[in-house]
Order: C-alpha cells, then sequence, then structure tokens
C-alpha cells in the first residue's frame, strides 16, 4: 500500500470495516487536489457508497474479496478509481427507477451522479472499473486591469 | 425521564418518558455499513419495546453518515408510523444535513435544533 498526499493506491478487502479508513484518505487527496470542504465531503460520500455498492452487490457481501483503490490530483482536480472483481453488473446500465425517499435503495448512485462530475463504469471482463471525477471549484473572476 | 443504557458505544444513553411515551437517544460516531446494523437493532429494540409516540434522535456527536445509514433511519421511521408516532432528528451536523436533503428525507422526518425543541413540537 502507497500513501502520500497528492496520490493514494490502497488494495484492500471488501469489508465493510475497511471503508470508514479509504474515505479519509481519499479527503486527504482531495483536499491536496484543493477541493473545498463541501468537494472533500462529498467525494468521501461517493467513495463511501461506491465501495459499500461493491460490497453489497458487485460481491455479494463476501468480505475477502479484493478491490483497489486510487486517487490522484489533475490540474482540474481529482481522479478516483475503484476496481472490483466481482460480478461485473454495471450500475448505470441498470433500467432507472424513480427515486422513492421511503423505499430503500438507489441513493448511493444518486450521490455519486449528483455530487461527482464525471462517473463511468468501464466493463473489464473480470469485474468493473469505476472513474470518478471530481472538479476543483472555478475561482472568482479577479478585478479587471485598469488601462494605463 | 428515565435513563435506559443500551450498552453500546454507538448509543451511549437512551431516556425514555414514559408519560409523554418519548424516547430521546443520542446516537455518537461515524455510521456507514459497519455498523449501520448495530444501529438498526438498537432503533428496532427501542421501537418495539417502548411503542413511542415520538422518538428523538440526539445526532450532535455524528458528524457523518452514509446511505446505509439514511435505510436504518426510514425503516425506523416505517415502523413508528404504524403506531402513530413521529422521528425527531435534532442537533444536524452538516454532512448529515446535506445527505438528508438529498435524499428529500428533510422535510419527511421532524427536524428539530436541539432535544428541547423537539419536545416542544406538537
Amino acid at each position: 500500500m502507497q500513501t502520500t498526499s497528492a496520490r493514494i493506491d490502497l488494495t484492500i478487502k471488501s469489508d465493510p470495516a475497511e471503508i470508514a479508513a479509504v474515505r479519509k484518505a481519499v479527503e486527504e487527496t482531495a483536499a491536496a487536489a484543493g477541493l473545498d470542504e463541501q468537494g472533500i465531503a462529498e467525494v468521501g460520500l461517493c467513495v463511501n457508497e461506491a465501495l459499500a455498492n461493491v460490497i453489497r452487490h458487485a460481491y455479494g457481501g463476501v468480505k475477502d474479496r479484493p478491490i483497489v483503490v486510487s486517487a490522484h490530483c489533475q490540474d482540474e482536480g481529482l481522479v478516483v478509481t475503484i476496481r472490483d472483481w466481482g460480478n461485473g453488473v454495471n450500475p448505470a446500465s441498470l433500467p432507472p427507477r424513480p427515486y422513492d425517499p421511503l423505499e430503500p435503495g438507489g441513493l448511493g448512485l444518486i450521490c455519486l451522479w449528483r455530487m461527482m462530475s464525471h462517473v463511468n463504469y468501464i466493463p473489464q471482463g473480470d469485474g468493473m472499473l469505476l472513474v470518478m471525477k471530481k472538479r476543483k471549484p472555478t475561482p472568482p473572476a479577479g478585478p479587471k486591469a485598469e488601462r494605463p | 425521564m428515565s435513563e435506559v443504557n443500551p450498552g453500546m458505544d454507538l448509543v451511549p444513553s437512551t431516556r425514555v418518558d414514559a408519560a409523554s411515551r418519548a424516547v430521546v437517544a443520542t446516537i455518537r460516531g461515524e455510521i456507514d455499513l459497519h455498523n449501520s446494523t448495530d444501529l438498526r437493532g438498537v432503533l428496532l429494540e427501542l421501537l418495539s419495546k417502548h411503542e413511542p409516540k415520538r422518538l428523538i434522535l440526539n445526532l450532535a456527536q455524528v458528524p457523518y453518515m452514509d446511505s446505509s445509514a439514511i435505510a436504518v433511519l426510514v425503516e425506523s421511521l416505517q415502523k413508528i408510523r404504524k403506531i402513530g408516532g413521529r422521528i425527531f432528528l435534532t442537533d444536524l451536523q452538516p454532512r448529515v444535513k446535506g445527505l438528508l436533503e438529498i435524499a428529500r428525507l428533510d422535510s419527511i422526518f421532524v427536524v428539530a435544533k436541539d432535544e428541547a425543541d423537539a419536545l416542544s413540537k406538537p
């Protein structure tokens, strides 16, 4: 396992006990990437939800399967990838259903679509690769230069 | 109110007011898929044991929760509605408040400033 503030590469087991530490490590990288507090929180939640989906759905709750999580800074913000070797079902290809707040399920994916700038599930043949990106907030325009 | 000790770090204290059929539970810590089933067990036991008209969850010490925790709250809400009760969420921290808003649950649960506010609401 390699961890730095600008990049992390983590290999974990599909155990829910692992989620919090990964979330916090990615949040640190998001901070290093220049995201603001809200952006950092949103990235953390999306990593949590994506990992929970892998554990519950791709691996069916089995706790000893591998998951590789990477995060690194880019000029535009943060890139997070999550690789699993599960059932290969692409959550993005599932038929959409109207969200009902009083019915279980679906909230995790809603968080991903709404909070991340880019979400792409890439089937791997032996599992799934999720690529998520979060752009840095655009700085406010500075004062216009005065003419001499 | 009488004190009940659930014996868990996650729910360190619970108070029951039999007269008003109110239960106040203090929840502590981050809640995700790892421990949301523990929270589920405590809340469902409180509901079945006391059948409260109002279940007040003090979330001042919950800086973070995920969708699995939200699912536990929704399940508890479905249960308490069957006995004519309501769930009050107090002292929401920013991340928890944000997730409730995305889940469109901020208007389904009764959100109160603090425990006193929850107890005083009609």
